[in-house]
């Protein structure tokens, strides 16, 4: 036999094998009930929430994907409003500023926040949903220094004098995020030294803070390990930021009753003591936020 | 077409050429992790490759090591570094260095390789001691290729530096990854063509560098026969 007749034989068998492979893939008598993809924010709660969310529907009978760390609000947005991802969990208040471009509507009402905010999403294609009790709402902090040296405790302890000697750090969204540098400029009228260009809440802002190279910078209300790291927040006194309440945002055309449904499920059992101890598990301890998800999940019997 | 008109609005913004996020501001910035960074680089490895080119020993390791480290994420040494380091200029240098390295090692190493047997050979006889001879002899004979391979690097530097931003660093990344961020496909796009514009600079103002350098000799030597015939007295 010669040998290029053993290898056509051996090309046509390895062929043969893989198409029997992939067409045993499929099990009989499960239909998805759909595709839904869900994505998440550049930060680990983010993605923690669009695991909750997403298998709750998974348990449901849907087939979900992830984008998880997509980016930042206007990435995300983006992409949402293109069709590339149908859900994503958003926070009322910010959604609303972002989609009504800084107009200063968010109260510290969730339900007339959202009430509000989908006003802005109807023609968008997209519908917000029920809010959860959970809030996670920015914060800025200080390292326990820099609040005994100019005696801060609260966002208006920081006179404009202080503001100028102390250097700002945030994610590159803050510069035109209302509940950052301009709603501090407006409410409580500061302008800071330099702003320097970090991330949202993460690594790069902690460095920062550890370095020196900032004395002031975004976190968030449901961060548990600023305590160990030395910072303290300042307390928002004159309420710049409103109600920050966890709601998904999905494409009304993936927003079937069965969808909502499981979604505002969620959110009736969701708090914001179950956001901080999820976060700090995945932020702190290094488990995976999927994981952490589950583990929530089960806890709380899935959506039922 | 509009988005290039926008791209040219903004570049032809006042506002955006002055204070700390201004162009100004990130070229010399950029500049200056750029030619720290080729600069670290040309120390470490242009020695090396002329001591182990004018010996020919170790050729084989050393262009090895070069290969490998050519394939060394840039990305994936910033963030290692990052996490050793933290925030700061360090980091970004020694990802830059190590991408700068193997170039200039490479080409240096063959430059003096290549160097005529027989022009060693006839200055060992006139005498030429080690360095001497390295510096006089073989090294402006090798400039062409030693020049190639710190133009490679510079220009591949300057192109990579972009990775700054990525842990807060500045230069022209900081207008790329700020208008992901945003959506600002206009400043992404700016900050793009600055990178590439720069790029370009550097490889003329290296060329130009390689020009001065190379002796007039070689040049001459090179150089098409009309303007040889009028050079060189015959009678």
């Amino acid at each position: 036999m010669n040998l290029k007749t053993n290898s056509w034989r051996l090309l046509v068998a390895l062929t043969a094998l893989m198409v029997v492979a992939s067409c045993g893939g499929t099990t009989p008598g499960t239909t998805s009930k759909g595709t839904v993809t869900v994505a998440g924010f550049n930060f680990p709660e983010s993605s923690i929430l669009a695991q909750v969310y997403g298998q709750a529907l998974a348990h449901d009978g849907y087939t979900v994907n992830y984008k998880l760390l997509l980016g930042t609000r206007p990435i995300v947005t983006t992409a949402i409003k293109a069709g590339q991802v149908d859900l994503y969990p958003g926070y009322a208040a910010s959604e609303l500023e972002f989609f009504n471009k800084g107009a200063g509507e968010a109260t510290s009402d969730p339900a007339a926040t959202t009430a509000k905010l989908n006003t802005y999403l109807q023609p968008a294609g997209l519908v917000a949903l029920t809010p959860a009790a959970a809030v996670d709402a920015n914060a800025f902090a200080v390292p326990q220094a820099t609040a005994d040296k100019y005696k801060l405790a609260k966002l208006s302890d920081i006179t404009p004098a202080i503001a100028s000697q102390l250097v700002f750090g945030a994610g590159p969204e803050c510069p035109t995020y209302k509940f950052c540098l301009p709603g501090l400029k407006s409410v409580y009228g500061l302008t800071f030294k330099a702003v320097k260009t970090l991330d949202t809440d993460g690594s790069l802002t902690r460095a920062a803070f550890k370095n020196g190279s900032i004395q002031i910078g975004l976190v968030f209300t449901t961060d548990a390990d600023l305590k160990g790291l030395g910072l303290v927040v300042l307390e928002d006194d004159k309420h710049m930021t409103a109600a920050d309440n966890v709601v998904p945002i999905v494409r009304q055309t993936v927003a079937t009753d069965n969808v909502k449904a499981v979604l505002n499920s969620i959110d009736a059992k969701l708090t914001t003591a179950d956001l901080v101890s999820m976060v700090d598990q995945v932020a702190n301890q290094h488990k995976d936020a999927d994981a952490v998800a589950t583990a929530w999940l089960q806890q709380h019997n899935y959506s039922s | 077409m509009a988005f290039l008109g926008g791209v040219w609005q903004w570049l032809s913004d006042p506002a955006h050429w002055s204070g700390a996020n201004g162009i100004p501001q990130r070229l010399v910035e950029h500049i200056q992790l750029s030619a720290e960074s080729v600069a670290i680089g040309a120390l470490i490895a242009l020695p090396i490759g002329i001591l182990l080119g004018h010996y020919g020993r170790f050729g084989n390791l050393a262009i090895n090591v070069s290969n490998v480290g050519r394939a060394l994420p840039s990305f994936g040494i910033l963030v290692i570094a990052f996490q050793v380091f933290g925030l700061g200029d360090f980091p970004i240098v020694l990802s830059l260095t190590a991408l700068a390295i193997p170039p200039m090692l490479t080409n240096s190493y063959v430059a003096l390789r290549e160097v005529d047997a027989d022009v060693k050979d006839a200055a060992r006889g006139m005498g030429y001691r080690e360095l001497t001879q390295v510096l006089r002899v073989e090294l402006p004979l090798a400039v062409p290729l030693v020049m190639a391979g710190v133009r490679t690097s510079a220009v591949q530097v300057v192109a990579t530096a972009t990775l700054a931003a990525l842990i807060s660093g500045g230069g022209f990344g900081r207008y790329i990854i700020d208008g992901l961020a945003q959506q600002d496909f206009t400043k992404l796009f700016a900050g793009a063509l600055l990178v590439a514009l720069l790029a370009m600079a550097t490889e003329l103002s290296l060329s130009w560098l390689e020009r001065v350098l190379v002796p007039r000799g070689i040049r001459l030597l090179n150089a098409p026969v009309s303007s040889k015939a009028a050079t060189f007295k015959t009678a």
